[in-house]
Order: C-alpha cells, then structure tokens, then sequence
C-alpha cells in the first residue's frame, strides 16, 4: 500500500499539531512496511503537485483541524479545485480538534462522510480525535508522548481496511464527558486552565488579560 | 441590527435588501456588505488572537471591520454560493476568522466544552444560499456556529426562500 497524505491545516507545519500527528501515524505506517507521501496545502505554491499526487494515487488520507464546525476555509478551497475520480480511489479523514469530547466533531465528520461522494470516490472512514489544543505548546519529549497513540492508528490502517474497523472508532474516546469529570474540568477552567493559558501568553509576549474587551476599551477612550 | 455578508457570485444579497425595504425595513436597520473585491485572507490557526494580542487578528486586510459589525449585529446573515453542498470557501474564511470574538478561556455550558466569549452581545447566525446546499446539514452546520457563540441560529434558507428570510430579519 502506498498513501498519500494531506495535511489540510492552514496552520503553518512548524506549529501544526496536525504535523505532529500525521508524524506519529507515519510511524506506525512504516512499522506494516506501507509507504507514503505527504503534503501540506498550507502551502499554497504546492497545490498542483497536491493535486496531481491525487489524482495519480488510489489512496488518500486528509488529516485536518476542526474549523468552526467543519473543515478550515483554506481546505475548502483546495478541494474544489480537486477533479472527480472513481471507486478505484479511496479517500479517508483524521479529523482532530482543541475541544476533547467526541461531540464536538460529529458535525465535521458529517460533512467529510458525504465529500468522497461529490468527488466520486469511495470514503475509507474517519478518525476522530479532539484534546490536541496543546500539542503545540509542549516540548518535544511531550508531543512525542501526546502523539504516540496515533502511531497504534497508522498500524491498523495499513491493515488495509481505513477507519472503518471498531478500534478506529473507539479511538474517539467519551462522546460527552461524565458529570463528575465536568464538575472537575468547570473548576480547573476558572482556576489552574486560566493560569497556564496565562503563562502561556506571557511566553508569546502577551502583556494584557486575555478577556481583554479591545474595542470596548477603544471606544471608551474615544 | 440585521447584518448581511454576501459573498455570491450572482450579488443575492441586493435583492433581499430590496425585499426588506419593501417590507417597511428602515435602511438603517440593516446593513450589507458585499465582499467582492475585498481582500479577506483564510484564518491561518496562528492563535495570536488569543495568547499574543488577545481579541486582535494578526491578519490586517479587509476583514476586521466586517468582524467589528458582526460583533455588534443582532443578526449575521450568510449569503452564501454552495459546493459539496455547504457554504462556499469565501465563506467559511469569514467564520472560521470569528476567533478573536472568543477568548482562550473555556467553560463547561450545557455539558459541553465552550469557549468563554470576550464580548457580551452575542448575535444570532442565519444562512441564504445559492445552487444545489444540503438544507439539512446547513441547518445543522449553523445551529452548532451558533451554540459556539451562545446564541441561537436564524434558520437556512434557499435563494428561492429569500422572501421568508426576510420576515426573519423584521
């Protein structure tokens, strides 16, 4: 077997935390011997030689972010210059997100599940994945380990069968979080979450609250 | 305030303008912006907007008078083109470009994991489209945008379904 991959980030690679899980998943892909291409439409001045690894190639796998509810607007652009193809070809979706529970991407994977039927093209499945806000912030000891399950991932799919087995399913994790681990997770949001996001942004530079209201401020001094 | 981004080749928006007008619409009541010849970049995930320079796009093209109306909206209509049977890309850039309006912090609201907003008006998101749209998932495409921000989604309609639109917006 031989994939080609698409990081469908807009984010450039260096901070894509879809890198760094396409990273891990090409690991477990070289562990079965499948061979693989990969590709970034991050990069605009490659889109052709994206296009044309499509169009040559039977199987294809996106891995992308969850945008506001679906697929970034920078992807949606590239894939309507995508010629339709046939059932020869086979066009599977990792699908990760900030948000953790499994809800949150059900309306994104809506729409990935209907795409290979525009495009003509049969759909291998989707893997679906949210709690990878963070990865971009971790060293790279920590990434690796954040990652690593993806590795398990690739593994399974160079079995042949996409995302369409139980395991790939299962991978989601809860699709809603239980009430206790709520309670848990409202307390560390206004407590150590605010905090870290705040040390965070210190390290960005960043000297101002991050609630700040900008034009509210602005208008004020008006 | 009815805010309305058109972003169709065939300029849509005008002709529900005109519709609310003949409604008995006051022209300052609402607003339409017309995107093209605008330059309004893709979201690029830099999250800048969020832990460098929060509320503040690191983007400065045309868009960030379009977010400071859709901050301030009561309404925010998509007039939208469709392909694969969701809004067109031109589209989808002035969503996914909505990130300065939340901040980095998160909540748990009705059981789920949101962002908390940074302002405290929130508005309503409706959509109008041209061509071959899945009504369905439009639908639901715009209900969950809307839970995002905390507020309630107007409905989808179709070109054609442009009148019961605007008797939404009065």
């Amino acid at each position: 077997m031989h994939v080609v991959i698409i990081n469908g980030s807009p984010r450039v690679q260096k901070y894509s935390n879809t890198e760094k899980i396409i990273s891990a998943f090409t690991k477990g892909l070289s562990e079965k011997g499948v061979t693989f291409e990969t590709y970034a439409i991050s990069e605009r001045k490659t889109w052709d030689d994206i296009r044309d690894a499509y169009i040559k190639n039977e199987e294809i796998l996106i891995a992308l972010p969850l945008y506001v509810e679906c697929v970034p607007g920078l992807l949606l652009e590239f894939l309507e210059t995508l010629p339709r193809k046939d059932a020869h070809t086979r066009l599977s979706f990792l699908l990760q997100s900030g948000f953790s529970e499994g809800c949150q991407l059900r309306c994104g994977e809506a729409f990935l599940e209907k795409l290979p039927e525009y495009l003509d093209v049969r759909y291998g499945g989707c893997l679906v994945k949210g709690d990878n806000f963070g990865i971009r912030v971790l060293d790279e000891e920590k990434q690796a380990q954040a990652t690593k399950p993806y590795q398990a991932m690739g593994e399974l799919f160079a079995e042949g069968d996409g995302f369409l087995r139980e395991e790939a399913k299962k991978f989601t994790g809860p699709e809603y979080l239980s009430l206790p681990m709520r309670l848990m997770m409202g307390l560390v949001f206004k407590t150590l979450a605010k905090k870290m996001f705040q040390k965070v942004a210190a390290s960005w530079g960043c000297s101002v609250p991050l609630d700040e209201k900008v034009w509210e401020t602005s208008r004020k001094g008006l | 305030m009815v805010f309305m981004i058109d972003t169709t080749e065939k300029k849509i928006g005008e002709v529900i303008a005109e519709e609310l007008l003949r409604n008995g619409k006051n022209a300052a009541e609402f607003e339409l912006i017309d995107t093209a010849g605008m330059h309004i970049s893709h979201c690029i995930g830099c999250n800048y907007c969020w832990l460098k320079t929060p509320g503040v796009c690191a983007i400065h093209d045309d868009y960030e008078p379009i977010l400071r109306k859709m901050s301030g909206a009561d309404q925010v209509w998509l007039v939208s083109d469709t392909h694969f049977g969701f809004v067109s890309w031109r589209t989808k850039n002035i969503v996914d470009r909505v990130m300065p309006l939340a901040t980095m912090y998160l909540k748990i609201k009705d059981g789920q994991m949101r962002h908390v907003m940074r302002y405290d008006h929130q508005p309503d998101f409706g959509i109008i489209y041209t061509g071959d749209g899945d009504q369905a998932y439009l639908e639901r495409w715009c209900q969950r945008t809307a839970l995002n921000f905390g507020s309630r989604s107007l409905g989808v309609f179709s070109e054609s379904e442009g009148k019961e639109a605007v008797l939404c917006m009065l």
